[in-house]
């Protein structure tokens, strides 16, 4: 029996939307998600330049046109871009680690891609069109509110039926007499990241649909208030649900150098248990400061505060497993050792950096919270996602798409991206502790009165998000030229 | 001659479990709001501030939905037992009555929200009710069309023991749709 249900007299567009080959949805996902991460790429450079005038609108007319962008940014890397590029590993390599021979549910799955599709365009167009997920100010349109509302509802539904098909195949699909204990890092994070994707996700869910009951037709009465849409939704933009994106990447890691070392990790034991407690101190669903009661915020409560130290040595514990990888096999790699381990490690230690900013993120008498710090730690975790995640696509590529691609591209660019992200969390970083508010505005009270050493760090921040660009632009010329390789091969 | 009875699947069975993590999902959904409609309401009575309007959510309708509920999870469990035995008889009874319970709740529910005439937009507790029950009348919809789809392959003659694994995924997503709406009874209805 054949997963694809293509005809043969179809054209090359029909065969791809009818089709329910793993590949082919792999491909959708993976190129749908890498357009998704330089649109949001191009978002965060935009809000970057504008951060260097702190005192006017610059490049965009008001505050809330800048907000728009700003949310904008957060969304395409994460549900847009990220997850998706994460799941196009899932749908092709996991069922190929776990010895299954095709994707459980494969009509699902294409429903899942196309769907996500569909509301990845609705969504930039809702941003596009002066909606997006609320304003400061109340400035957008409702009805272009209510359509980035849709679109995030239907990407939510694309992510949540593809993750359940995956996860379905990693328990019911893998070979007989593989257990759970002995499939490969990738699908064990993959099998613990999806199964705590579909405890946050509906949560997400239930709060955009929250929001657009309450938006449409009348005066909200608070849920569907511009001004009110983003908080209520930012909690999957950061700690600790945010570190849910690098946990596939660690997994991704340790297989990736694994099979370049030719050897196994020796506490494959600890490994497991501890990518397990990773996965299980991001559920953030509940970190939601919108519904703070008086009392402590929820972000000054002790299980958020707990979260975010506790992540920092599960995050080392694994690092040090890719270590031993490479103290063990690292003779083998030579001089020059493949693209795909260098981005591993680069991902690596960034999420190892997260983690320990996140943990410094939340201490009290700082108090960053609302500061620039917020900004750098998701770029810290999100880039190590982005980085991981194309270490991925360079591992697999061969398995994905026939042949090997341009590692020599893919290093370039990860290499252009990690000099981006460093640069934009380090003066991000320094900006946080001056004062500056993770969202600026464009006026200095938005920003919080930061104090006047923030231009020259903001200055190199866009620096950062320049080269982060560069980079997206780079990984989109190496996936458009191996796809194109692998037409002319099939062709 | 070899015994030819089939062997008993080694993996868990791939329907129940993706079944499993779609119905965790449903439940995550509405535990989300549910933990939002909490947290609200807590808030609202420590100001001693009124939740909803006086005599505006009355008993008997919740309680009434919640025994027809509570009768189709009976009849659902029937019908799961009746397709183990090949029963196919009374698994037509038992799928087509928790199919009608199923209904009657959606009918009840719609008349009463009709009758009570509660502007959606009155309070947060009314916009919160109103997106929770309506997401629960979807959720019940689909479990109706399930069982419509479900009665379609027993008269069909697919509904064996055999080919049990749409039945037993289905009985789980309806026990969960009972639980979700014995929250609700409480939670609404009982505590308003």
């Amino acid at each position: 029996m054949t997963t694809t249900d293509s005809d043969a007299s179809g054209t090359a567009v029909e065969e791809a939307i009818t089709s329910t080959d793993p590949v082919t949805l792999s491909k959708v996902w993976g190129m749908g998600g890498m357009t998704a991460v330089l649109v949001g790429l191009v978002a965060g450079l935009l809000v970057s330049l504008e951060r260097l005038d702190l005192e006017g609108a610059g490049i965009f007319g008001s505050g809330d046109e800048l907000f728009q962008f700003w949310s904008a940014h957060r969304v395409a890397l994460v549900l847009l871009g990220v997850l998706p590029i994460l799941v196009a590993l899932g749908t092709t390599i996991v069922p190929r680690q776990c010895g299954a021979n095709t994707l459980l549910f494969p009509r699902a799955a294409a429903l899942a891609c196309w769907t996500w599709l569909i509301g990845a365009g609705m969504t930039v167009v809702g941003f596009l069109v002066d909606g997006g997920l609320g304003t400061p100010d109340g400035g957008g349109q409702r009805q272009a509110t209510a359509l980035t509302l849709m679109g995030l509802l239907l990407v939510i539904g694309g992510l949540m039926v593809a993750t359940m098909c995956i996860l379905s195949t990693i328990l019911s699909g893998r070979a007989a007499g593989m257990g759970l204990g002995d499939i490969p890092y990738l699908s064990w994070t993959t099998l613990i990241a999806g199964t705590i994707w579909l405890g946050m996700l509906p949560v997400l869910a239930a709060n955009a649909v929250l929001a657009y009951v309450d938006l449409r037709g009348r005066p909200a009465v608070r849920f569907g208030a511009e001004d009110a849409i983003w908080e209520q939704l930012s909690w999957v933009f950061t700690h600790p649900a945010i570190y849910l994106l690098a946990l596939p990447v660690l997994g991704i890691a340790l297989d990736v150098i694994s099979s370049a070392t030719g050897s196994e990790p020796a506490n494959r034991g600890v490994l497991l248990v501890a990518t397990a407690a990773f996965g299980f101190l991001s559920f953030g669903a509940y970190a939601q400061s919108f519904f703070d009661t008086p009392g402590t915020p929820i972000m000054e409560e002790t299980i958020y505060v707990l979260a975010a130290f506790a992540i920092v040595p599960v995050a080392f514990v694994v690092l040090g497993g890719v270590l031993d990888l490479l103290r063990r096999g690292g003779s083998d790699l030579g001089s020059k050792p493949p693209a795909s381990v260098v981005l591993s490690l680069i991902a690596i230690l960034l999420i190892v950096a997260g983690t320990v900013l996140g943990a410094l993120r939340v201490v009290a008498p700082w108090d960053l919270l609302e500061t620039s710090v917020t900004g750098a730690h998701f770029t810290l975790v999100v880039g190590a996602a982005v980085i991981g995640a194309v270490a991925g696509l360079n591992h697999w590529g061969e398995d994905l798409l026939g042949s090997p691609g341009f590692p020599g591209l893919m290093l370039l660019g990860g290499l252009a991206a990690s000099l981006g992200v460093v640069l934009i969390s380090a003066a991000d970083v320094v900006s946080g502790f001056l004062g500056q508010a993770d969202f600026t505005g464009v006026d200095l009270a938005t920003a919080g009165y930061p104090d006047s050493g923030t231009g020259a760090l903001n200055a190199v921040s866009t620096v950062g998000a320049a080269a982060f660009l560069v980079a997206g632009l780079i990984w989109m010329v190496a996936g458009i030229r191996h796809l194109a390789v692998d037409s002319a091969g099939a062709g | 001659m070899a015994d030819m009875t089939p062997t008993a699947p080694t993996r868990p069975r791939s329907l129940v479990v993706a079944s499993a993590f779609g119905t965790g999902a449903v439940l995550a959904y509405f535990g989300g709001l549910f933990g939002i409609y909490f947290s609200i309401r807590a808030d609202a009575m420590a100001w001693g501030t009124q939740w909803f309007p006086e005599g505006a959510i009355e008993l008997a309708p919740g309680g009434m939905n919640m025994a027809t509920m509570a009768v189709s999870a009976i009849t659902m469990g029937w019908a799961v037992h009746s397709v183990l035995k090949d029963d196919r008889v009374h698994a037509y009874l038992a799928l087509a009555l928790t199919a009608v319970m199923g209904i009657a709740m959606v009918n009840q529910t719609a008349f009463y929200i009709a009758d009570i005439g509660l502007p959606i937009d009155t309070s947060q507790a009314t916009t919160l009710m109103f997106v929770i029950v309506g997401s629960h009348l979807v959720m019940v919809s689909v479990g109706v069309l399930w069982l419509g789809l479900l009665l379609l392959r027993a008269l069909g003659g697919q509904d064996t023991s055999r080919h049990r694994d749409l039945v037993s995924a289905a009985a789980l997503y309806w026990y969960a749709v009972n639980a979700i709406y014995a929250v609700i009874w409480v939670g609404i209805y009982i505590a308003k």
